[in-house]
């Protein structure tokens, strides 16, 4: 029963990403510009523009090019970016560490900073204070990460300058790191000033990233205490002489954050899907900021290994949602 | 705080307790208990004598306004306690037995904590001495291999065995009062004489106080010393268990008794409690209510 | 003992009031300022003046009488450019929320009623388009599609309608198994026409709803596009362009985009909670 549906959710991935494979590869190529004239400084003879697009296999029908492709990322060769001239998955991969930290470190603040309002809300139920809250949180929740990241900009970076607007680490630190993790490696090579560096950096743009989803986790986890503690096992908690900040923190955040669990993991796809913008906008050497760069200059292996892998990232990230639902729940861990 | 030892266990004081739209949820409500009695709180549904005991452990609904009486734990008047010291003093003396088994344990915490936690952090036993407790009580309440219940968690166990691991751990810190909020209405008539016995048994061996809340009067036969019939919140009558069912004063304590179906005599039709004995009742409390907010507003 | 039975204050109810009140103001005032831009915006939103180029807000020392918000690097005024972008900004908003609306509305009313191969088709189609990072989404269809504003339009259409079809899928669902669409088909209603005639006016509210969220999310992502320079040219006044324009010059210049910034704030937060407000006043369990 339980391999039945793993089974069956492996195959929906599959079928998703091959799905994203195909619109990705069809809308590229039916964009108007032709990337390869665009490679070739001006004046070059359409003889030279034919042989480089037989070089690419751009000369190949659209349904001839996606198998070959295809099979390439089976082998996991996704093509050769044709701006940068580096293999894609190289490009890509070597991005990826920096989108992934400053999403997690959204995802930390944003359960850190949701998760104290409410307790708090919960704490102070049915008082003025959480009816500030809940007007608080909802209007939070309704502005988007990229006019969250213009407002930090105006904010901290100009009229009160106490953090860098660009890039992901001061560029006059010198280092040298096997990855590109550099929060990870840093603590691990003992750099302080590396990490110190990047946090910095990453401050703001992680805030934009975070400030909507903290919202909706403040009230979404709020709801959920409160329903929890108008259960017997939390009037009984108060009887043994619990107090009530005491009997949320123990008795009831874990019953509330399971049903919350299921919607951060939709909620933080959506977040690492903001990082595109808001990495544009603080001018941050992610994935996003190279997908749009690649989008600019038609580098169509590019788009397509950046979408691909977007895509693939987020299905993981429901895979994995899923299965901590699952080894949360006593109930259904055992049944 | 010290016991002394003609100190009544419980004692209320006139309590009365109110909505925000003016409906009276208790009125005027005395009673005393006696160390190691067992007195029975009986009435209908809405009778007031859940929040009796809701009252007392300080757990009434926030919408009730608690306007005024007293309540005494051992001498000690609750009212003129801080709301932290209260929370803990009551918590130290007196315990509660739920009335739904299937609701009243937290679904993903194992059972061990759930007994031994209040023994740590609010009775400050060690961790040792609280294990050995709950692994003593689940054996006296008859559950077998208790070393595997307290690694359980509670959907893995049926009801009566989680009401049994709830009166073990009402009964772990041996408090002086225990508040038994119709403890066997969720349960299986066959589960339902068990737990009785169980609670019965228990009580007189750790000589606790019991406030046993029922609709029962079966009930009420078999666990009680002092009965307390409630109407509409008020007390109707307050007597020994056997004076009410040899004789009691009031027709609707009759009828109550009246109504309760006895097991040997099945030829017997139900007789319910007349409805003009409960409207005649109901224009009372009417009438006094008007006295009380006329009185009120003065 | 008095005070036990006094009623209690409805404090919630007059701030919900607020909340709708306040944001429908701001909303209209919009409005009014796009359908007379010319007879409002003190100057022409295009002159560009490099005598008067970064001039600062009204507030602060060397400003110039007649630019009250101040200049840009092209010496364009921020005010005038504010109001005609408001034209731009609610046709967007408007024309973007419809088409969105109609479109996954539809396919979210038959993948719901029809269910079987209409249900299976669009949900996977769901999936796939949930599996795309939206903004580079719609940043990638509107470089296929070229820039200007019909392919904005397009390109929300093409991506949020995943957001109606979500929602109304799953309402459709729920209507369709009551009573009341049975008693129509018995009654011999055809399946399509209880589909328009009696599931259609139920999921309404809810679809509503959506549209006053799909406005506010459109003026994002024209200011999303406009901001990776893919909306329409940079000279026309939207939003968008002037915070990208703005954000270029936001160490010389800050007020060219504090401005546009505080507009499209209080434009999103308004039709975000005018939408919640539809949704509760409409939704029976809520509004009880």
């Amino acid at each position: 029963m339980l391999l039945k549906n793993v089974l069956v959710r492996l195959i929906t991935t599959a079928i998703t990403l091959f799905g994203v494979a195909v619109v990705v590869f069809v809308l590229v190529r039916v964009a108007p510009g032709n990337p390869i004239a665009m490679m070739l400084p001006p004046g070059a003879t359409s003889e030279d523009i034919a042989n480089l697009s037989a070089l690419y296999g751009f000369d190949k029908s659209i349904f001839e090019q996606f198998v070959i492709w295809l099979g390439g990322v089976l082998r996991g060769d996704f093509g050769t970016s044709i701006t940068l001239r580096q293999p894609v998955a190289e490009l890509v991969l070597g991005r990826l560490p920096a989108t992934l930290e400053l999403s997690t470190m959204a995802l930390f603040i944003a359960l850190g900073l949701g998760g104290t309002v409410a307790v708090i809300g919960a704490r102070k139920r049915d008082t003025a204070t959480e009816v500030g809250l809940d007007l608080t949180s909802g209007a939070v929740l309704s502005i988007p990460d990229f006019l969250w990241g213009l407002i930090f900009v105006l904010l901290f970076g100009v009229l009160w300058p106490i953090l860098s607007i660009s890039g992901r680490i001061d560029p006059r630190i010198e280092f040298d790191f096997t990855t590109n993790f550099y929060i990870f490696e840093g603590l691990i090579r003992g750099r302080f000033d590396v990490v110190m560096s990047t946090l910095s950096h990453m401050l703001m743009p992680a805030m934009s990233l975070a400030l909507p989803l903290a919202a909706m986790i403040a009230q979404l986890l709020k709801q959920n205490l409160k329903e929890v503690l108008n259960q017997d096992y939390t009037t009984l908690a108060r009887v043994r002489g619990f107090s009530e900040t005491s009997v949320i923190l123990r008795e009831a955040l874990r019953n509330a954050a399971l049903p919350t669990l299921a919607l951060v993991g939709v909620q933080f796809t959506f977040l690492i899907g903001g990082t595109v913008i808001v990495e544009r906008l603080f001018a941050f050497e992610g994935l996003g900021n190279m997908a749009i760069d690649a989008v600019i200059n038609r580098d169509l292996p590019l788009i397509q290994g950046i979408v691909l892998l977007f895509a693939a990232l987020f299905t993981v990230i429901n895979l994995l949602v899923d299965l901590s639902y699952t080894l949360l729940n006593p109930r259904l861990r055992h049944g | 705080m010290t016991t002394q030892p003609h100190e009544k266990t419980l004692e209320i004081r006139q309590l009365n307790a109110t909505l925000p739209n003016g409906m009276r949820l208790l009125r005027d409500v005395s009673l005393t208990l006696e160390p190691g009695e067992v007195r029975a709180l009986v009435g209908e549904s809405g009778a007031g004598k859940s929040m009796i005991g809701r009252a007392v452990l300080g757990i009434l609904p926030s919408a009730v306004v608690h306007s005024s009486g007293d309540i005494l734990l051992e001498g000690q008047s609750l009212n003129a306690l801080r709301p932290k010291t209260r929370r803990s003093t009551v918590a130290k003396m007196s315990a509660l037995i739920p009335q739904d088994p299937l609701t009243a344990l937290n679904p993903v915490r194992k059972i061990g904590p759930q007994i031994t936690d209040p023994l740590v952090r609010i009775h400050r036993w060690s961790r040792d001495r609280a294990l050995k407790r709950a692994l003593e009580l689940l054996e006296r309440v008859h559950i077998r291999n208790p070393e595997r219940v307290i690694n359980s968690y509670p959907h893995e166990l049926s009801g009566g065995m989680r009401q049994r691991i709830l009166i073990a751990a009402a009964f772990a810190p041996s408090p002086r009062l225990i508040v038994a909020d119709e403890p066997t209405t969720a349960l299986d008539v066959t589960v339902q004489k068990q737990i009785l016995q169980l609670i019965r048994e228990l009580q007189r061996e750790t000589g606790t106080a019991v406030l046993f809340v029922t609709h029962d009067m079966g009930v009420v036969a078999k666990i009680s010393q002092k009965v307390t019939v409630l109407f509409a919140g008020r007390v109707l009558e307050d007597a020994p268990t056997e004076a009410i069912f040899n004789d009691a004063t009031h027709p609707y304590t009759r009828g109550l008794i009246a109504a309760t179906p006895t097991p040997n005599a099945t030829a017997e039709p139900f007789r319910p409690v007349p409805q003009d004995l409960i409207a005649q009742l109901q224009r009372d409390t009417q009438a006094e209510d008007m006295r009380f907010y006329q009185g009120g507003r003065k | 003992m008095v005070d036990a039975t006094m009623p209690l204050r409805r404090r919630r109810f007059r701030v919900r009031n607020l909340r709708f009140w306040i944001p429908l103001t701001w909303i209209m005032m919009l409005v009014l300022a796009a359908l007379c831009a010319p007879l409002i915006a003190p100057h022409d939103p295009l002159a560009q003046d490099l005598f008067l180029e970064r001039l600062p807000p009204f507030f602060m020392d060397g400003a110039e009488p007649g630019y009250w918000l101040g200049t840009d690097s092209l010496g364009r005024d921020v005010l005038s450019r504010m109001i005609y972008g408001a034209r731009i900004a609610l046709f967007v908003s408007v024309i973007a929320a419809v088409s969105t609306g109609i479109f996954g509305s539809t396919l979210g009313l038959l993948a719901g009623y029809y269910g079987g191969w209409w249900d299976r088709v669009i949900s996977r189609l769901v999936d796939i388009w949930m599996a795309f990072p939206p903004v580079l989404f719609a940043v990638l269809l509107v470089a296929v599609m070229g820039t200007g504003l019909t392919s904005v339009i397009a390109a929300i259409a093409l991506i949020d309608w995943t957001r109606f079809a979500r929602v109304i899928r799953a309402e459709t669902m729920v209507q369709a198994h009551m009573d009341y669409v049975d008693s129509a088909r018995i009654g011999g209603a055809r399946r399509f026409t209880t589909l328009v005639s009696e599931i259609l006016p139920n999921v309404m509210p809810s679809i509503i709803a959506l549209l006053m969220l799909e406005m506010g999310i459109a003026v994002i992502v024209e200011a999303i596009l406009s901001f990776v320079n893919l909306s329409i040219s940079s000279d026309d006044p939207t939003w968008g362009s002037m915070i990208a324009e703005g954000r270029g010059a936001i160490h010389f210049a800050w007020w060219v985009l504090l401005f546009p910034l505080i507009t499209l704030f209080l434009t999103v937060l308004s039709f975000s909670t005018l939408g919640e407000g539809i949704k509760k006043k409409f939704d029976p369990v809520l509004s009880s």
